[in-house]
């Protein structure tokens, strides 16, 4: 399943380039109008981690809910149902967001520290806490972009389900990469990196006993 | 439909507890140290609000879970009626905070993290009824509903009991506190318990009569169909 969907996605390029391109945009946007230099140094943790997972966060909606969608706007869906046990769509489709996302950090992050002058304590802190947080976004937007890809109105109807049940991810996310500019201690940074990671198990698992009734519904 | 005579002595009684716990929240319930006048009053309204909150999304939870095993469509207006009820209930909630925050810290909203973890809560199940009203199949939404509604119950946890945790809160202890204490007056503590019963009592009148509701609309509908 995954190799399908990482073939299917060579082909048209459609989720790599919403993503890739709404991150760089709002990335230039924000350098530009507000750079290295226009934040205080005591508002500066504050300020990068909020505006690094903001853009981190609506780029990865405008790709993530297209595992889905496209199976049903293509009509592949009812092929895919017969060919392929629930179970195993799910983990494929998990692993493509998974994979799509942390692409996305490993072109965004490093980019925006050098842009925005952010300057981190505790590096591999926070590239664990981008890994799970990874995990827990993908695990989330997979769920919800199946239940929306039965509705109509289905790309309005991603964001306004899927924000809300990422928010608590996102102010964990923040709060975590905050502790990890000021800070090099994993101890700062861990009760962020435990929430996160409980976040992702939860929603996994629910996930691994809800996918099956979404998806044959 | 006609009302059975124990309902109704069950109502008026509900009624009697609520004007009691009324009574007992202004003129029984001693006045509470460190905090600013008459505010803590308010705890043995916003308490159980928050509780009955809660309680309505687990209910909704339990309804929704039994629709996708039994799949019948009372279970699913079960769930609905809960998560009606829980959005109305959070958002008195969400009211009587921002009284007691204006009070005790000069602004209705202050960006606490219990206001917010409350506020995406309310999103949360906002966005329920979005699906809810996005599918016209009655069968596919139920389904898509229970199935989103277990997803966002998951998150719930953490928007009450984690989030608030990390994050520095201006927020009184709950009721059972982090040293798995309660610390509080005893006149006060049989108002609060009182008023936790009594809500839960209004909220069970409440969902029962949405259910009641469903149940003959769902009855007139299967009639018009078999005729």
């Amino acid at each position: 399943m995954f190799a399908k969907e990482v073939r299917s996605e060579l082909r048209a390029r459609v989720a790599v380039n919403a993503i890739g391109l709404f991150g760089l945009t709002t990335l230039v946007a924000v350098a530009y109008q507000i750079g290295p230099y226009q934040i205080h140094e005591q508002d500066r943790p504050h300020l990068l981690a909020a505006l690094l997972w903001i853009i981190l966060f609506f780029a990865a909606l405008s790709g993530l809910q297209r595992v889905f969608v496209k199976e049903e706007d293509a009509h592949t869906a009812k092929t895919l149902r017969l060919a392929a046990r629930p179970l195993a769509v799910w983990g494929g489709k998990l692993l493509f967001n998974v994979a799509l996302l942390a692409a996305l950090q490993t072109f965004l992050v490093p980019l925006y520290c050098i842009l925005m002058g952010m300057r981190v304590q505790g590096t591999l802190p926070l590239v664990a806490l981008l890994a799970v947080g990874c995990l827990a976004m993908a695990a989330t937007a997979t769920m919800v972009a199946a239940i929306i890809a039965r509705a109509a109105g289905s790309g309005t109807l991603f964001a306004i389900l899927a924000v809300p049940l990422m928010l608590p991810l996102l102010v964990m996310l923040i709060q975590g990469t905050r502790m990890a500019m000021t800070s090099p201690a994993w101890s700062d940074i861990l009760p962020a990196l435990q929430g996160v990671g409980a976040l992702a198990g939860v929603t996994m698992v629910t996930s691994i006993y809800l996918f099956p009734v979404v998806w044959n519904d | 439909m006609t009302e059975k005579p124990t309902w109704s002595v069950w109502h008026w009684l509900l009624g009697a507890w609520m004007l009691a716990v009324v009574y007992g929240a202004f003129f029984y319930a001693p006045r509470a140290q460190g905090f600013v006048g008459e505010s803590a009053r308010i705890v043995f309204f916003h308490v159980p609000q928050a509780w009955v909150a809660v309680l309505a999304f687990c209910v909704n939870l339990w309804a929704s879970l039994r629709y996708l095993v039994r799949r019948d469509p009372l279970d699913d207006a079960r769930a609905a009626a809960a998560a009606r009820l829980g959005l109305v209930f959070c958002v008195l909630a969400t009211v009587t905070g921002s009284m007691f925050a204006k009070v005790m810290w000069g602004e209705f909203w202050n960006w606490d993290p219990r206001q917010i973890s409350i506020v995406i809560l309310l999103l949360v199940y906002a966005a329920y009824f979005a699906l809810r009203e996005a599918v016209a199949d009655e069968e596919r939404r139920g389904g898509l509903a229970a199935a989103y509604a277990a997803l966002a119950f998951v998150t719930m946890p953490f928007l009450v009991f984690v989030v608030p945790r990390i994050y520095f809160s201006l927020h009184p202890d709950t009721l059972i506190n982090v040293r798995g204490k309660i610390d509080m007056d005893s006149r006060m503590l049989q108002v609060l318990l009182a008023a936790l019963v009594g809500f839960t009592g209004v909220f069970t009148w409440l969902y029962t009569l949405e259910v009641r509701v469903a149940r003959v609309l769902l009855a007139r509908r299967r009639r018009e169909e078999s005729t």
